[in-house]
């Protein structure tokens, strides 16, 4: 059967940025597009070291939420880029609804192509992204380029162990989920060095998925008793959509399937990145 | 040489007041975390150290601190600071948090002699009953502190058994008080559909409401032959059913006991979804003030064990933290959840709002730098309050204002009306675990939102009522017989115990008085310098 890997990349993104855009997507996440929800984005904006006036780039930005916390939170300037062309003009509008639009913008484009000069920024963000990236070596070799030296990354993400995932669970709906292209941690670490970035944080929040999934669950539920009808118009499947999110559940208590946070700083004097994966832990 | 040091086996985290649990007398107390459980300790110079579980999840007792709401200033008080809490009530200008629930207690008799009632009562001959002057003062007392209070419960004794009581529930519906609770045991609702036709009639009065709040501890006859000392099972299902047939809401209120009725919890909450006349369960840890069986307070019940039994017995439906701490008093002291229920098809399904609304974004007074919407945060505050009443007008009103926020209009998908009416398939779940003279800590004491009304005009929170003595004084002025303080029925101090005439626990010889310390009420926390000179 063809697996996601086998999908042109670029294809992929797409779709999963339109299905990110989906109401279908929208019903079932609400507003919080990433397991752990603001506190776990509090949490991670604190391991950043961030000072009033840092400039944070938010990778894969949504609807705007997070870049919106920083720059109210922690007196920030963030810039979001998403590939999504109707979350970017969303995150716009509610930038500007907060009276935050001077110092919060959007922009719509591609998490391996930064259209962003060298050393422009104090912190990159990427929530529960990174993972559907089909070229992450890419991807975190410009988080690196455009970070400044002694910059940091920020990343939570889905985690999954070395054994992989069931089958079923490396379809496209699941690469949707986030899911399908997930690495283990110590995957993550190998990229993020051979991209010349340090970790210097790992924290286990697998808590936040099944949360996450009781949360999906329980809109499911609501919607499925108040609007049948909307829900099958955006083309969501209660049954099949419960399938799905039990074997995550299961995937997730079984230890198959975590979710993490992860920080990783450029060295504050120019080195050469380095070609090899050898990762010391933190 | 190295010198071996001891490190402590507990993280101490509070210094507070309480009371010796057999003389009464005010004592410094401490607070502390051992093995994931919080305590309270505390030494009384003549009966030397108590200690009791308090809470018995350390990490979500220290995590409810953020939703711990500043308090509302009572519109009136009617005592004066004079020996601190919890000498004063009440309530006094000190008090933290004006009163979201006036109970009114309008007689001592019971048509049962349970062996469980943290208010003694019974078949008894020395008891009194409030006359209908008696509660028209009551309730002007609670409208003058409250303005427009949302709840007052009338309770006992037994209320139904009261001769004028459904004239006091049209003394409250005349005043500006909207949600009339009826505390009992359902015995009276089993047999006289007239009466319960004549509250029926009173809850379709525009804008005011009465809720049955119904004693129900479970469904096996160990259960009710141990905590009410019969087996009432075929009498409660008649009143429910009478209170479905003329249209009243019930609150089942489940008085829980460690090894006696904690299996049942879960059976409880099923039975009330499915039972058309229940919108609410209420779970109370056995209060160990009054009348109850002999207990240990190191293992006593606590909010969170409750939660366990629930998420250990309904798997499919609750997790932990579906159980959310309640902002207007102490967060520690109740938790609530609310459950959307769609019985369609055959199949039940349940859903917890707060898994649909992150109730962290609104809830947390403390850690939150972006203020909430305020419309949101103020719907949810009626929600998670102890003058939540399903059917009342401002619960209800609530859930509108929160149904409201869960529709999703940021994706271009405007659900249905059918979300505005969620009050319908709304169920609430509510844990309060109340203090004893164990337990007793003048912290939570001083931000308590559930108060006793006295006949003399009082407002005294329900803990400091039931703990501190003063239920013992109001009974003894209003009957005019003496009442000796009552002493928790607790494991370790069998011998300084007796049996008093309402089978309650006292100290020493029952007409003595004789634990009354010689140090008097205060003394170890007032009237000395620091240092001695």
């Amino acid at each position: 059967m063809s697996t996601p890997r086998d999908i042109a990349g670029h294809g992929i993104k797409a779709c999963c940025a339109a299905g990110y855009g989906s109401d279908a997507v929208a019903l079932l996440l609400g507003t919080s597009y990433h397991p752990g929800g603001l506190p776990l984005t509090r949490r991670l904006a604190r391991a950043l070291a961030l000072n009033p006036g840092s400039a944070i780039l938010d990778v894969a930005s949504g609807t705007g939420r997070t870049a919106l916390v920083l720059a109210a939170e922690y007196d920030c300037t963030v810039h979001g880029l998403d590939l999504g062309t109707a979350q970017i003009e969303q995150a716009r509008r509610a930038a500007a609804e907060a009276g935050l639009d001077a110092t919060v913008t959007f922009q719509q484009a591609d998490a391996e192509h930064l259209p962003i000069p060298d050393g422009s920024f104090d912190a990159v963000v990427c929530e529960c992204a990174f993972c559907t990236f089909p070229d992450k070596n890419q991807a975190a070799a410009e988080f690196a380029r455009v970070l400044k030296p002694g910059g940091w990354l920020g990343l939570t993400d889905i985690t999954v162990t070395d054994e992989g995932l069931p089958e079923e669970l490396t379809t496209l709906t699941a690469w949707i989920a986030c899911i399908a292209d997930a690495r283990s941690i110590d995957g993550y670490q190998a990229i993020l060095s051979t991209a010349g970035l340090g970790v210097e944080r790992v924290e286990d929040h697998g808590d936040a998925l099944t949360r996450m999934i009781d949360q999906i669950e329980a809109r499911l539920g609501l919607l499925a008793m108040t609007a049948p009808a909307d829900l099958e118009a955006a083309g969501a499947d209660p049954t099949r959509i419960r399938h799905y999110t039990r074997l995550v559940r299961e995937a997730a208590t079984a230890g198959i399937i975590g979710y993490t946070l992860m920080t990783a700083r450029k060295p504050i004097s120019p080195t050469r990145p380095r070609h090899d994966a050898q990762v010391t832990e933190p | 040489m190295t010198t071996q040091r001891e490190t402590r086996n507990e993280v101490f985290i509070e210094y507070t007041k309480s009371i010796c649990p057999v003389c009464k007398v005010v004592v410094d107390a401490e607070v502390n975390i051992r093995q994931d459980k919080v305590y309270l300790r505390k030494r009384c110079r003549d009966h030397g150290p108590f200690e009791a579980l308090v809470y018995s999840d350390a990490k979500a007792y220290l995590e409810s601190g953020k939703y711990n709401k500043p308090g509302t200033i009572p519109l009136a008080t009617q005592t004066e600071i004079v020996d601190g809490c919890p000498s004063d009530c009440g309530l006094c200008p000190a008090h933290k948090q004006h009163a979201c629930l006036g109970i009114i207690e309008v007689n001592t008799n019971c048509n049962l002699d349970c062996p469980i009632c943290f208010a003694g009562s019974g078949h008894q001959p020395d008891g009194y009953s409030i006359t209908v002057e008696q509660c028209a003062r009551m309730l002007d007392v609670f409208v003058e502190a409250e303005g427009e209070p949302e709840v007052v419960m009338l309770s006992g004794g037994e209320p139904t058994i009261h001769k004028n009581i459904l004239e006091f529930i049209d003394l409250a519906q005349a005043r500006p008080i909207k949600v009339v609770n009826l505390n009992t045991n359902g015995i009276r609702l089993a047999s006289d559909r007239k009466f319960v036709q004549a509250l029926a009639e009173r809850n379709r009065i525009e804008g005011k409401t009465v809720n049955i709040y119904l004693q129900f501890d479970g469904f096996n006859e160990r259960t009710h032959l141990q905590i009410r000392g019969k087996d009432l099972r075929e009498r409660k299902r008649r009143a429910l059913d009478n209170c479905a047939e003329f249209g009243l809401s019930v609150t089942l209120v489940a008085a829980i006991e460690r090894d006696l009725n904690d299996h049942e919890v879960g059976e409880i909450v099923r039975y009330g979804i499915d039972h058309p006349a229940v919108r609410s369960v209420v779970f109370q840890p056995v209060t160990h003030s009054g009348r109850h069986l002999e207990f240990d307070p190191l293992t006593r019940l606590t909010n969170p064990d409750v939660i366990r039994f629930l998420v250990d017995q309904c798997p499919d439906w609750f997790r932990a933290d579906d159980f959310f701490p309640v902002p207007c008093c102490f967060p520690t002291c109740r938790s609530i959840t609310y459950l959307l229920v769609d019985k369609s098809n055959g199949e039940t399904t349940v859903v917890p709002i707060p898994r649909l609304i992150n109730l962290d974004d609104y809830l947390d007074y403390v850690t939150n730098r972006v203020l909430p919407d305020v419309q949101v945060r103020a719907a949810l505050e009626t929600l998670w309050s102890a003058s939540a009443t399903m059917g009342g007008p401002a619960t209800t009103a609530g859930l509108e204002t929160t149904a409201a926020e869960l529709e999703c209009t940021s994706c271009g998908i405007d659900l249905p009306a059918a979300v505005k009416d969620l009050d319908d398939h709304a169920f609430m779940i509510v844990i309060q675990d109340f203090q004893d003279p164990y337990t007793l800590n003048v912290k939570q004491l001083m931000k308590c939102c559930v108060e006793e009304i006295t006949p003399d005009g009082h407002l005294i929170p329900f803990c400091a009522y039931n703990s501190v003595g003063y239920r013992e004084q109001v009974r003894s002025r209003m009957s005019g017989v003496e009442v000796a303080d009552v002493v928790p029925n607790a494991t370790g101090i069998q011998e300084l115990l007796t049996t008093s005439a309402h089978g309650t626990k006292i100290a020493g010889s029952p007409t003595s008085g004789a634990a009354r310390s010689a140090h008097g009420t205060g003394q170890t926390n007032l009237g000395m310098p620091a240092v001695r000179t």
